[in-house]
């Protein structure tokens, strides 16, 4: 198949083509996703409308450990959110531009060795206009090296100024600044999926692209997120929004694709879905941190990535730290907090009657059977203590799920098993409310 | 033939870790954790609580002690800045008595885990963040999952402790300790099931810190309710 084809001949020649309208706008933002991704390579990337872009790497070859280095990089990131992609390194951009139309996929380290890979391309060049391609071809000049043999003051009367400033340019002879592309300030990508997806799973194969762009664009403006959503838009016309809270802030895509699966496993989708959005909602700035001398082990990913994930998956009420809540009714002693994995300093616990309070507590008070020798749990309870006198509670009597005004009796006791338990009495009897484990 | 040297010395087969005598305890490659009981440490391999391993302990009824068993080592490890999870207590932990303990809770997470204990326990373990994951799990855990959290427990310096019944005690476990606990008159008994080392004949007794006074019994088994329950109402009026 090739360009300029009718769809009839392109679907006879290839039955099962998918068939895509062309549309530019798209284009343009997918390549500005890809510009956002190439952050994490290198702070100036320039667009080259309609599928190009270029890196300028000169400045980082020693942080990555050589050109080849960064274009395996490159290579296995395009392939990752299946890019193909032709590519060549040199040392001006539109020689690399020419190359990389050409299917080189060579690197070319110095103005020689790219000079003599350019002098071996063909002399039509797509962004030339045809007339010139034509004359060129018409006066016998069919390679780029033959242009250089001619005189440049007839080649210019011939096919005009911009070709042979190109070429200039090309070989390095003329300087060619590149207009960067500017790192947006606020993230927020969009992009339409080629298919409606209709298994919340399969989301996640298709949302790596636009993390992928929001781990470039986090790289390059020195960044980190801590919250971020991804918009859904459904092929009926309605929208809901997935959330994603980081434990901590970070700028780390196998993380954030982690956490998304964890999400997306527990997701139902309303309706088929034909769009995607990723907003960062909340950044903050990157502190500087060192790296590890030495080469260290391992250590597993920590404390707060662990937390993020298991709230992922069971639910964010589901993982709590414990606090403790000045109250002397027991029920409302304990408060379930948001685990804060980044708290530096430790609120001092503070110490009160040690060994006195039990270390589980029921959820609600279990009551217990009384008989002639006393209340029974598992068998004839022995009171070990005098009662300890807990009451009052008006303030929040009446609201819903609160303690309210307790007036009760607590004692130490034990059954004849050897189990040692918290019990209370008031005027609707005996309660077990905590164990002493 | 039989004159050929051996070609590692006994000696240095019997220094390694994973290797121990049957008469002798084996020596542990992290450092373990003191459970605060003398006579417990004795028996213990290493002489503490293990870390980088499961122990599984058994207990049919709470409130016997067995969190107190533990808790001199959770103490330890919540001192030194280390991050404790409860996954799946069969209670809510009642936070002025951990505290009163001297555990950090801020450092305490509580997982409710529904059916998922087992991954809980294995993404805890794995993440190499945690210094003490206590799990209860369902009582049909089958032995491939444990060796699952076994091998997530390995190398790592994470004390790792399951909660069974000892209706588990006859069916095979990967954990290379565990412990069965009772009653045992006004003590805990300590029997030890596997360990790495001689099998132990008898349970220890360890005393158990308990709280009040135990010597003194303010109202016996002869306590009239009915007495009591018109002095109670009478204290209402």
């Amino acid at each position: 198949m090739v360009a300029g084809q009718k769809l009839s001949t392109a679907l006879g020649l290839q039955p099962g083509l998918a068939v895509g309208e062309h549309d530019p706008v798209l284009e343009r933002k997918a390549l500005e996703s890809l510009a956002c991704w190439a952050g994490r390579f290198t702070p100036t990337v320039s667009l080259a409308p309609p599928a190009g872009l270029l890196l300028e790497i000169g400045g980082c070859l020693r942080l990555f450990g050589g050109a080849a280095a960064i274009v395996d990089a490159v290579n296995a990131g395009c392939a990752e959110q299946s890019y193909s992609v032709a590519w060549a390194a040199a040392p001006t951009p539109l020689g690399a531009r020419w190359l990389a139309q050409a299917g080189a996929r060579a690197l070319h380290p110095t103005q020689a060795a790219m000079q003599a890979a350019l002098a071996g391309l063909a002399c039509s060049v797509p962004d030339w206009p045809p007339e010139a391609v034509a004359r060129l071809a018409a006066c016998g000049l069919q390679r780029l090296g033959d242009l250089a043999q001619v005189p440049a003051a007839g080649l210019r009367r011939r096919i005009g100024n911009g070709p042979v400033d190109d070429l200039l340019r090309a070989r390095g002879e003329l300087a060619d600044p590149q207009r960067p592309f500017v790192f947006p300030e606020r993230f927020a990508r969009d992009l339409e999926l080629p298919a409606r997806v209709e298994h919340a799973e399969a989301l996640a194969f298709a949302g790596q692209r636009l993390f992928a762009a929001l781990a470039g664009w986090l790289q390059v403006r020195q960044q980190l997120v801590r919250t971020c959503s991804l918009h859904l838009t459904h092929d009926d016309g309605s929208a809901s929004v997935l959330p994603l809270r980081l434990a901590e802030a970070s700028a780390d895509e196998a993380r954030l694709l982690r956490l998304l699966r964890e999400h997306l496993g527990r997701l139902q989708l309303a309706a088929p879905v034909a769009a995607l959005r990723l907003v960062a909602d909340d950044i903050c700035a990157r502190a500087g941190a060192s790296i590890a001398l030495f080469a260290q082990p391992s250590a597993g990913e920590g404390v707060a990535a662990c937390l993020e994930r298991l709230r992922a998956r069971l639910g964010e009420d589901s993982v709590r730290t414990l606090a403790w809540q000045p109250d002397h009714r027991p029920e409302c002693a304990t408060r379930l907090a948001e685990p804060a994995a980044d708290s530096a300093a430790f609120s001092p616990s503070t110490a009160t009657d040690a060994g006195s309070r039990p270390l589980w507590l029921l959820d609600t008070p279990q009551p217990l059977a009384e008989r002639v020798d006393g209340p029974h749990w598992h068998g004839p309870l022995q009171l070990l203590t005098r009662g300890e006198r807990l009451e009052s509670g008006w303030w929040d009597g009446g609201e819903a799920g609160a303690a309210g005004d307790v007036r009760r009796d607590y004692f130490v006791a034990r059954n004849p098993q050897g189990q040692w338990a918290w019990i209370f009495r008031d005027a609707q009897g005996w309660f077990l409310h905590g164990l002493f484990a | 033939m039989s004159s050929a040297p051996l070609p590692v010395a006994l000696v240095e087969v019997l220094a390694r870790g994973d290797v121990w005598c049957g008469d002798t305890l084996a020596s542990l490659a992290e450092a373990s954790i003191p459970s605060g009981h003398a006579e417990l440490d004795a028996e213990l391999p290493g002489g503490g609580w293990p870390r980088g391993n499961l122990t599984e302990i058994l207990v049919d009824r709470s409130g016997l002690g067995e969190m107190s068993l533990l808790l001199p080592a959770l103490v330890n490890l919540s001192a030194a800045g280390g991050w404790l999870a409860l996954v799946a207590p069969p209670w809510l932990p009642h936070a002025p008595a951990w505290a009163a303990a001297g555990v950090l809770l801020e450092r305490l997470v509580v997982v409710d885990a529904g059916r998922q204990v087992a991954w809980c326990v294995e993404q805890l373990l794995a993440s190499g963040g945690f210094a003490g994951v206590l799990a209860w799990p369902a009582a049909d855990l089958d032995a491939r999952v444990l060796r699952r959290l076994q091998v997530a427990a390995e190398s790592r310096p994470v004390f790792a402790c399951l909660w069974r019944s000892t209706a588990a005690a006859h069916s095979p476990s990967p954990a290379p300790l565990r412990i069965a606990l009772a009653a045992g008159g006004g003590d805990l008994s300590v029997g030890i099931l596997k360990r790495r080392g001689r099998p132990v004949a008898r349970p220890l007794f360890l005393s158990i810190p308990r709280p009040g006074r135990t010597n003194r019994v303010v109202a016996g088994p002869a306590f009239s309710p009915a007495a009591t329950r018109s002095t109670a109402l009478a204290a209402l009026a």
